[in-house]
């Protein structure tokens, strides 16, 4: 396979506020790459260089062997692009939208777009002001795809979209990706970046931590689980389990909040031996595993950790 | 402080506009006073300054005009859809516009009740009226003591809460239809239209004998009613009973509905004034121009604002071409009391000012003026879409930037050629209609020579877009603009050097309908502008995006 992003030691400071700094990356054609990491992380300022809507301090950048910034005009014919806050002309209907984008893109495959329109039940005659934010980003989404592009470029995507339709765009990336071609998705989600990417980079503070396949964020995946008990129990029994990584006594020994990594199995088998009231499971923010898996963690975190 | 309630942040917001409102239409009042202090020399002057106004009795009542406070009260009677336009916006937006930009569901989730949120924004916006009215008031009353106006603090005040309470009838208009609106742009386009039909309705009983009755129906009757300014006339304690009385019930109404509706929907209408019912649809059109290139876009974004403008432009010289026959004669007696008056229209016009053509002349300078008003205001609207960001997926489309740019600006460019056009037709035809003998080449020199300054303001600010965030590029413009008004139209009287008249483009127009075409310094003009323009896009080609 041959790398049609590659970027080498990108850097871009606003004033003296930081970007990204020495960002070094290449994703494959035919891959799904997820650029993960928090907000202000730097993950849209990485897309807007690589889109020629900001000019990098130093390094470079290339889609499919052409300069980024001064050949933007032939890479943007390769592109679908979705930015993270669409913003487009409030008084335009959504179907004056796409149709506009598609004169502008040289025109479309007419019964493509409107196969697309079909697939996320678009009403293409209400003003973009006039959509609720799943619909204004539905809209955005579409022309992003409706060219059929070589590369998608999308910041967030599935932000605002509600289950069905994070389903039907989980779908059309593995379409997409059957169809030789490659995506390009920024998230702070782990488990929306776990689903549908193949490839992985982690990004914080404006520097690359890590790049591998998506099996190497599932070993960084962390979870928190809190069970409450109708009796006391002793809190200890939980320590040494598998899996179990923190443990903290809740209600006086009547609950136990415990931080994992991997397999519950363990947990759950100990605790059916106390009369469980109630078992929450939830994912933590990346925010917060980043904080507990880079933090303290100076070598890994100064420099992009290569595992792929 | 100004963050501890709904009713001091609203107030907060309204600083801005109380200064800038209050203190410009104080100087609206008060620019009446000055030009016509120096009309009141002679008793023959002041008869001609009756009948003058005389002949727009329909327009304003003609009361005591030969003093200094009924001339100012007369010509505001004729621009009190000027006044009105604050209140007609701010109160479009109060309520309506928050929902529109989604920020009321907030502000409604915070324990304080519905009501009582409207109420503070509505408090909000009298506290301003009054604080304008007080300012207008203030500048009235200074006016007045420095131009002999003859009347007291009293009355100067009572004049701007006169103003204060029929600006707040029309707020009140504008809350209770913004009720009915998804929008607030629509309510505030009902309330304006309103406001016009108020205005004429106030005019039937000055040119229809007997038909007082009717214009009793418009609140601008109730104002009329009162002329604080003209000591002899004073003012009707009902009259603005009445006003406050409606403001009250008007604004009470709309708060009473916004209590009880959706927040981010309407009041429902009866059924047979609804829409039909939105049927939700998967077709995309087809053959719509306006979305074939970025110019043909730009074209359909700036196309319905130019037909305003354009209607305004061209309408404001038909106009003086028609009226200008008609005052000739009061003009020149006018003129002859008054030299200052006269070497302003002179230095303004290039010609004698007595003469209709020189008269015309000096307003038809004004044309420029108002192109380059609408080009700033089109500047506005490219700086405000890469700063609200909407220049980004259009730029991530294979369009180049600099075709994006030279597609907007030529969008504008085109905009101001058709209203130079449209205006030189609309001037050939009223010299027609009214037997006035114009030079057509002088004619086309003067309509059609306008368009090198509104491309030059344009220019400047596409190359001032390159650095400066919308407010300060759109400041910055409208600032140039009065500085180049004020130094071509004012400096000559001050006796200015020629070096410093020329950093004006108005100079390089020039006096076309006396004169001719300038036709060099109007290259001169428009290669400046290509020099500004060629910046404007080595910077756009450059520059971070959105940043």
């Amino acid at each position: 396979m041959t790398a049609i992003i590659e970027v080498e030691k990108l850097a871009k400071s606003y004033g003296g506020k930081r970007g990204i700094a020495e960002v070094s990356f290449q994703v494959e054609e035919g891959d799904v790459f997820g650029f993960l990491g928090p907000n202000g992380a730097g993950k849209t300022t990485t897309i807007r260089l690589l889109m020629a809507l900001l000019r990098a301090d130093a390094g470079t950048a290339r889609i499919a062997g052409l300069d980024c910034w001064k050949q933007s005009l032939e890479i943007k014919r390769l592109i679908g692009y979705m930015p993270g806050e669409p913003a487009l002309d409030p008084n335009l209907t959504g179907g004056q939208i796409l149709e506009y984008f598609a004169h502008l893109r040289g025109g479309v495959d007419d019964a493509y777009l409107k196969h697309l329109v079909e697939r996320f039940e678009l009403d293409t005659s209400r003003k973009f002001r006039q959509y609720s934010t799943g619909n204004k980003r539905k809209v955005v989404l579409i022309q992003a795809f409706m060219h059929r592009p070589r590369l998608l470029i999308l910041d967030e995507p599935t932000s605002g979209l509600d289950p069905l339709n994070q389903q039907e765009f989980d779908r059309m990336v593995l379409e997409a990706r059957n169809e030789g071609r490659t995506i390009f998705l920024s998230s702070h989600v782990l488990s929306e970046v776990e689903k549908t990417c193949t490839t992985v980079g982690i990004i914080r503070d404006g520097r690359l931590v890590r790049i591998g396949d998506v099996a190497e964020v599932k070993a960084i995946k962390r979870y928190e689980m809190t069970i409450t008990f109708a009796t006391a129990i002793p809190v200890e029994t939980f320590k040494s389990l598998d899996g179990v990584i923190e443990v903290e006594a809740l209600h006086n020994g009547h609950g136990v909040h415990l931080a994992m990594q991997g397999s519950a199995d363990a947990v759950v088998k100990a605790a059916a031996r106390y009369p469980v009231i109630s078992l929450t499971s939830y994912e933590p923010s990346l925010e917060d595993i980043f904080l507990r898996y880079y933090e303290g963690d100076g070598p890994r975190s100064a420099e992009a950790d290569h595992v792929a | 402080m100004w963050l501890r309630s709904v009713f001091l942040k609203a107030l907060r917001d309204y600083r801005i506009p109380i200064l800038g409102w209050g203190i410009g239409m104080g100087l609206v009042v008060v620019s009446p006073m000055a030009s016509v202090a120096t009309l009141l020399s002679t008793p023959q002057a002041r008869e001609q300054l009756v009948g003058l106004a005389a002949t727009f009795a329909w327009n304003a009542d003609v009361v005591a005009v030969d003093t200094i406070g009924g001339y100012a009260t007369f010509k505001i009677g004729m621009f009190i859809f000027l006044i009105a336009v604050w209140p007609l916006l701010a109160a479009s937006r109060m309520l309506r516009g928050e929902e529109d930009r989604g920020a009321l569901d907030l502000l409604l989730s915070v324990p304080r009740s519905r009501l009582v949120v409207a109420l503070e924004k509505l408090a909000a916006m009298w506290t301003a009226l009054l604080a304008m009215g007080l300012l207008i008031g203030l500048l009235t009353f200074a006016g007045g003591q420095k131009f002999g106006g003859g009347f007291s603090l009293g009355d100067g005040l009572l004049f701007g809460l006169n103003l204060a309470l029929v600006c707040a009838v029309i707020g009140g208009v504008a809350l209770l239809i913004s009720q009915f609106t998804q929008e607030a742009g629509p309510a505030a386009g009902w309330t304006a239209g309103l406001l016009l039909f108020f205005i004429v309705l106030d005019m039937v009983h000055r040119v229809i004998p007997n038909s007082e009755w009717i214009s009793r129906f418009s609140p601008i009757y109730y104002y009329n009613r009162s002329k604080p300014l003209v000591p002899s006339y004073g003012t009707n304690a009902g009259a603005m009973l009445l006003l406050l009385v409606l403001a009250l019930v008007l604004s009470g109404a709309a708060i009473w509905l916004f209590a009880r509706r959706d927040v981010g929907g309407t009041v429902p209408l009866p059924c047979w004034l609804r829409r039909p019912a939105h049927t939700a649809s998967r077709a995309l059109p087809a053959g719509d121009w306006s979305l074939r290139s970025v110019y043909a876009r730009s074209l359909g974004m700036i196309a319905m604002p130019a037909i305003w403008w354009t209607v305004g432009i061209a309408g404001f010289a038909g106009w003086m071409i028609f009226a200008v026959q008609q005052m000739e004669a009061r003009l020149s007696t006018l003129f002859a009391s008054s030299p200052t008056v006269m070497n302003l229209i002179k230095n303004i016009g290039g010609g004698d000012a007595s003469l209709n053509a020189g008269f015309l002349s000096a307003m038809f300078v004004l044309l420029p003026l108002f192109l380059m008003a609408f080009a700033v205001t089109q500047v506005n609207g490219w700086s405000a879409d890469e700063q609200d960001g909407r220049l980004e997926l259009l730029l991530a489309t294979p369009q180049r930037r600099l075709g994006v740019l030279l597609a907007r600006f030529a969008a504008l460019g085109s905009a101001t050629v058709f209203i130079g056009v449209i205006t030189l037709f609309a001037s050939a035809v009223a010299a027609a209609a009214s037997g006035l003998t114009l030079d057509l080449g002088n004619l086309a020199a003067a309509t059609l020579g306008m368009i090198p300054l509104g491309v030059l303001i344009a220019a400047v600010g596409y190359l001032a877009a390159g650095w400066l965030r919308t407010a300060a590029d759109t400041g910055l413009l409208s600032f140039l603009l009065l500085v180049w008004f004020f130094v071509s139209f004012i400096g000559p009287e001050l006796k200015w050097p020629d070096a410093t008249l020329r950093l004006s483009p108005f100079y390089y127009y020039g006096t076309p309908l006396l004169h001719g075409l300038p036709l060099v310094p109007l290259l001169g003009v428009l290669a400046v502008s290509a020099l500004a323009l060629s910046l404007g896009a080595l910077r756009f080609v450059r520059k971070d995006i959105g940043v």
